[in-house]
């Protein structure tokens, strides 16, 4: 294994929770995070964090979640925490069109802030109320295909697809930098090395290096 | 509770289904009265406090007809008794003579009642969405279009069309909500009044208004203060990349009121009334000087997991006195 002793993980993606307020996000992160959902949670004021380290195709990953305050408002705080993000959880609630009506604006604000090769994914949460359902799961895939973005439907309460979403979007951005990586490695020299463990470490140091992949810009 | 329900066939009012501390939040499993606030208080304290509620009425007066008379003799003595904590059961009417709200009311007879009666507001739907999620593990908000929820409702709903540029921005339920456990509806609207526009020290709209100006000014002046006072762990918080958004936000945004232990919360809010804004930024320094030698030895994680646990872990109060001498 190339990476240091001293460091317990691989690599850190920084993500982003984003969506209106109320539509379960700090919910999903304390599901991720901590395997806890709470009927009684307070509004998010501000900012809040959480991490989770995890394997991605044998390495090991930490993901380092910012969980934002979704009222319009709150924005001029809280888009500084889309730099440096390399993934985002985008959610709307599927009981609440509205919700899902301003995904665009949410997408236009990713496009203005965070770095143009973010991973996004679309989340649909709180599908355990399929009874209350204001929104078909295909309005949203359509809407997924057109702007490039992932899509699950996703329930904190009944823990249903909050791995898998965390699970596809760190490994979309896994994918990507190893992408990135060989490319630059192949760019480096001219005869094509065999694919595999090898890898260029002055290249890769940026994204390995903890502080800079992340927080720093 | 299990325990104490010797007397099952009595009839009598029905018990609160869940263990509640002294100020009716739900008791945490685990998170025992901190400094034996709730249960086993020595009878000298109580006499202690006796004495004290007894200086206070006399230093207010009748309905706080003596306050301002007190005041403008006393100063010293005022900021002093209010400096070690006003007395819970006076707690509501003091709150209203130091801020100014009890001239505001008086001034504008009918005004509330024509704010939550006959306007309309922008904000109605952003409001009722957060209802339930203010002060969530507190019995009097916790009943679903009961009498709690409702008079945060009105007392935001009033204020969003009262200042249609500030509207309801979340947080201020937390203010509107510890207020109204202090005293009735249209008192805690005007002492929301009284803090936004400003009647005795620095409006604070400017915390929610577009933009969030104030939030903004007062995280770079904390974020200097905190370089002064404690360069090491600004050096450290710098390398950490850490700053103050993280984490004081919601000190002032709220007012210490959204996620600290809620008897220090008050004792904040009794000197933030009577003494200003400052009181957010020296508590707020205090907290980080008490814990800087852990702080300064940790990862950015490891940072955060500390300051969770010091926002719901109290500090024992009169170590943190002591630390608050900055």
């Amino acid at each position: 294994m190339a990476y240091k002793v001293d460091q317990e993980y691989d690599y850190l993606f920084k993500i982003v929770l984003i969506g209106d307020s109320g539509v379960g996000k700090s919910n999903i992160l304390s599901r991720f995070t901590r395997n806890e959902f709470c009927l009684e949670s307070k509004s998010t004021i501000g900012v809040e964090f959480a991490t989770r380290t995890l394997q991605v195709e044998g390495k090991t990953v930490k993901a380092q979640i910012w969980d934002t305050a979704g009222q319009e408002r709150y924005r001029a705080i809280t888009s500084a925490y889309y730099r440096g993000a390399v993934g985002a959880l985008l959610v709307y609630d599927i009981t609440k069109r509205q919700t899902f009506d301003n995904v665009q604006r949410w997408l236009r604000e990713l496009r203005d802030h965070a770095d143009s090769n973010i991973v996004i994914m679309l989340a649909g949460n709180k599908a355990d109320l399929n009874h209350l359902r204001s929104l078909p799961a295909e309005d949203a895939q359509i809407l997924a295909e057109k702007e490039g973005l992932s899509f699950l439907e996703t329930s904190a309460l009944e823990a249903f697809n909050i791995e898998k979403a965390f699970q596809a979007i760190l490994l979309d951005i896994y994918h990507i930098i190893s992408r990135k990586a060989l490319a630059a490695q192949e760019g480096a020299s001219s005869n094509g090395l065999p694919h595999g463990t090898t890898i260029n470490v002055s290249n890769l140091s940026a994204i390995r290096n903890k502080a800079t992949c992340c927080t720093a810009n | 509770m299990e325990k104490k329900r010797i007397d099952d066939y009595e009839p009598g009012p029905v018990p609160s289904p869940r263990p509640l501390d002294r100020f009716g939040f739900v008791k945490q499993e685990l998170n025992n009265s901190p400094d034996g606030l709730s249960k086993g208080r020595p009878a000298s304290e109580y006499e202690r406090e006796e004495r004290r509620v007894r200086k206070w009425r006399k230093m207010i007066g009748v309905g706080g007809s003596d306050w301002k008379h007190y005041v403008r003799r006393k100063p010293h003595v005022v900021k002093r008794r209010i400096r070690k904590g006003i007395p819970d059961c006076l707690r509501g009417l003091v709150w209203q003579l130091i801020s100014g709200s009890r001239d505001l009311l008086l001034m504008n007879p009918g005004v509330y009642e024509q704010l939550v009666i006959y306007e309309t507001s922008a904000s109605e739907l952003d409001i009722i969405r957060d209802i339930s999620r203010t002060f969530p593990s507190h019995v009097f908000f916790q009943q679903r279009h009961g009498p709690g929820q409702r008079s945060l409702y009105n007392v935001l709903k009033a204020y969003s069309v009262f200042d249609r540029d500030v509207g309801y921005v979340q947080g201020m339920g937390f203010l509107a909500g510890l207020l109204l456990l202090y005293m009735s509806e249209e008192d805690a609207f005007w002492l929301l009044v009284a803090l936004l526009k400003g009647a005795v020290h620095a409006p604070m709209e400017g915390l929610y208004l577009v933009g969030l100006p104030l939030v903004q000014q007062y995280l770079f002046q904390f974020d200097h203060l905190m370089r002064e006072h404690l360069p090491k762990l600004g050096e450290h918080f710098s390398q950490e990349m850490i700053n103050p958004s993280m984490y004081a936000s919601q000190w002032f945004i709220t007012v210490f009121s959204y996620s600290f232990p809620f008897h220090l919360a008050l004792r904040i809010w009794d000197v933030f009334l009577n003494e200003g804004v400052k009181i957010v930024f020296k508590v707020g320094l205090a907290l980080l000087k008490y814990c800087v030698d852990d702080l300064v030895s940790k990862r950015l994680e490891e940072l955060k997991q500390e300051y969770e646990e010091k926002n719901e872990k109290p500090v024992q109060s009169a170590e943190f006195k002591e630390k608050q001498k900055l």
